[in-house]
């Protein structure tokens, strides 16, 4: 029985100790599209990448790419991220993408979910996992090969139509498609698995991969249950899902992180400094997506890392935008806290000033309103304002 | 990566069974009203023309091809020079544009190939065409714009009209090519092998509006030889306001 233990344990541990030591495969240098195909989807990419250059989505800030790119070779290593091109595009939304040429593509919505360097590096380095091991010309050569398989097949059910052939092609295209599905599945397993593997190399924290999903996943719930939906599963893979779960993702990301990496520095405070100047500009675009229990997650989990006066502002737009009573009453207090750490944010005295207006006490509500007025002579909506204030101030 | 599959699986469904329309593939309109007369002295500006040339796969899939569709780009190049003297006007190439000309020019081609997308699908061809644009046919109008904010662009200052060019051509492959033989002596299912687009739009760049369109969803000439590029351009521009061609 003992011996059985012993054995059932290196078993487990056999994993358990080859994931301990998960790194990335040497660098093989600066690489060059090879065959048709290659150089036809990277000639594709430069186009598209000329595009994107010119495209009035991307944010140019010059400190913030370089500062997103620094993460980028801090995580990959230095040898790897030169050649890449970082683009930052002002979307909501939580994504990055990578695509053939070394393009790299960052959503504005990715910043508000990661904390710090360790998170952001583990998004990034997948994404990069992604352009290493050339997803895209292999994701492209299985469809092609599918869609074929799938034009000979509907030849040969032509051949002899009947209900019984018609039956075995849709089966054939069910699972042709099913394995394209779980093609790109496995891709992505493969980019986190070299993403993790990039940030154990690094000085980077690697546990945060499998925290980010965690989070990730949190938001979702708080999203769906201030909605009344169904907590959603994380652990079920839909026949059309072109990522693994989730839930899947967090577990292998966690164990695969390598152990002695858990006291490394995750870059927190150098994350929040650098973001400093476009937080409130990207949490302003999440309020407007107009979900609730998103954006209320998403700002408490930023905020673990201490409230800012950011922070408390976005959290009483959020609840001020929403606008039942209960919540004019919250966000008065929300105002009040970002006051409390910044007394110079005008913003937040426009916030407070409406929020009281709204629950009956205008004229601390018209006080804090001057305020605002103080503070941004010159702000877009000061002769709105100045209307909601007593005839002998207006002037 | 999940709108590549589901475009995957529509081009597959679209471009397997459903032949295109045997007629009225090839249309072409001029604003009312609007008249090129050869040799007024005009300039037309020249933008830089999206060429993408490439193979189709047994299943319909495009497959990019770098070296063709960098030949096509240098071929249609030399033949639009060709055509030059025959267009009635003087052909000015546009500038290469750099920071927010660059902007400003990506915004307007992106403008002008929704907008030409929207005439192709909405008025030119049978279909699914608009109500409105159904009667605009019968009274023979066509009236588009891209806005007066063309007239900020690169070059257009020294210019007065503005040409855009578009092309998109995917040869079937060997295996297509078997795929349509086989179909058709087989269960007789016709499949459409290789796919050759191209429109061409002629804008005013003082007001921005649309002068004349011409789109063809099946193209001769093969722009990766340079004849086959001679007469690529020639259908491209047929019908070329003040011009001598498609005559």
């Amino acid at each position: 029985m003992r011996a059985l233990l012993a054995i059932a344990a290196t078993l487990w541990a056999a994993p358990h100790a080859a994931a301990q030591q998960m790194l990335p495969p040497p660098y093989q240098g600066v690489y060059q599209p090879q065959g048709v195909d290659e150089i036809g989807l990277w000639r594709e990419d430069d186009e598209a990448e000329k595009e994107l250059a010119a495209s009035p989505l991307v944010i140019r800030d010059e400190a913030l790419t370089a500062y997103v790119k620094h993460v980028l070779c801090e995580t990959v290593g230095d040898d790897r991220c030169n050649s890449v091109r970082v683009y930052i595009i002002r979307e909501p939304t939580f994504n990055a993408s990578m695509s053939p040429n070394g393009t790299m593509r960052v959503l504005s919505g990715l910043f508000l979910r990661v904390r710090n360097e360790a998170e952001l590096g583990a998004v990034l380095g997948h994404e990069f996992g992604h352009f290493e091991s050339r997803h895209t010309l292999q994701a492209f050569r299985s469809r092609r090969t599918g869609s074929d398989v799938l034009a000979w097949g509907a030849l040969l059910a032509g051949m002899a139509p009947g209900y019984r052939t018609m039956r075995t092609y849709q089966d054939l295209q069910l699972s042709v498609y099913g394995s394209l599905f779980r093609h790109s599945r496995d891709q992505e397993r493969e980019a986190d698995r070299l993403g993790v593997a990039y940030l154990n190399r690094s000085a980077l924290r690697p546990q945060a991969a499998g925290d980010m999903w965690q989070h990730v996943m949190a938001e979702a719930e708080s999203s769906a249950s201030v909605r009344g939906l169904k907590k959603p599963n994380f652990n079920a893979i839909a026949f059309t899902a072109s990522h693994p779960p989730n839930g899947e993702r967090a577990a292998y990301l966690t164990e695969l992180a390598a152990s002695d990496g858990d006291a490394r520095d995750d870059g927190a405070a150098r994350y929040r400094e650098a973001l400093a100047t476009w937080m409130p500009v990207f949490l302003d675009d999440q309020i407007k997506l107009n979900d609730f229990g998103a954006s209320d997650y998403l700002i408490q989990n930023l905020a673990q890392n201490g409230w800012t006066d950011t922070l408390w502002l976005a959290r009483g737009n959020l609840y001020r935008t929403r606008g039942t009573q209960r919540d004019f009453i919250a966000a008065a207090q929300f105002y009040q806290n970002a006051l409390a750490l910044n007394p110079a944010l005008g913003e937040a005295y426009r916030g407070l000033g409406l929020s009281l207006i709204k629950t009956a006490r205008r004229t601390e509500g018209q006080a804090a309103l001057k305020h605002y007025l103080q503070l941004s002579p010159d702000a877009s909506d000061a002769a709105m304002i100045r209307l909601m204030l007593p005839e002998e101030n207006s002037q | 990566m999940k709108h590549i599959l589901r475009a995957l699986a529509l081009a597959m469904c679209v471009t397997l069974f459903a032949a295109a329309p045997a007629s009225g593939q090839e249309r072409s309109a001029t604003k009312q009203g609007f008249e090129l007369a050869p040799k007024s002295g005009k300039k037309i500006l020249v933008f830089r023309p999206s060429v993408q040339v490439g193979s189709q796969s047994t299943g319909g899939m495009f497959e990019p091809n770098g070296e063709w569709t960098d030949s096509a780009k240098r071929n249609l190049q030399v033949a639009l020079e060709k055509l030059q003297t025959k267009l009635g006007n003087e052909i000015v190439v546009a500038p290469e544009a750099y920071g927010e000309d660059a902007q400003k020019l990506a915004e307007h081609m992106a403008l002008f190939a929704a907008v030409s997308d929207a005439v192709i699908e909405y008025q030119f061809f049978r279909g699914n065409r608009l109500p409105t644009k159904k009667r605009d046919n019968k009274e023979d109008v066509f009236d588009w714009s891209l806005g007066a904010g063309v007239a900020d662009l690169p070059g257009a200052k020294d210019a007065d009209y503005g040409l855009f060019l578009y092309n998109r051509d995917a040869y079937g492959s060997t295996g297509r090519k078997v795929l349509q033989v086989l179909a058709m002596l087989g269960p007789g299912i016709p499949v459409k092998s290789g796919e050759h687009q191209g429109y061409a739009g002629l804008v005013d760049l003082k007001t921005g509006d649309i002068l004349w369109l011409n789109a063809d969803a099946a193209m001769g000439g093969d722009v990766r030889e340079a004849e086959g590029a001679d007469k690529r351009a020639a259908q491209l521009l047929e019908d070329f306001p003040g011009s001598d061609l498609g005559q």
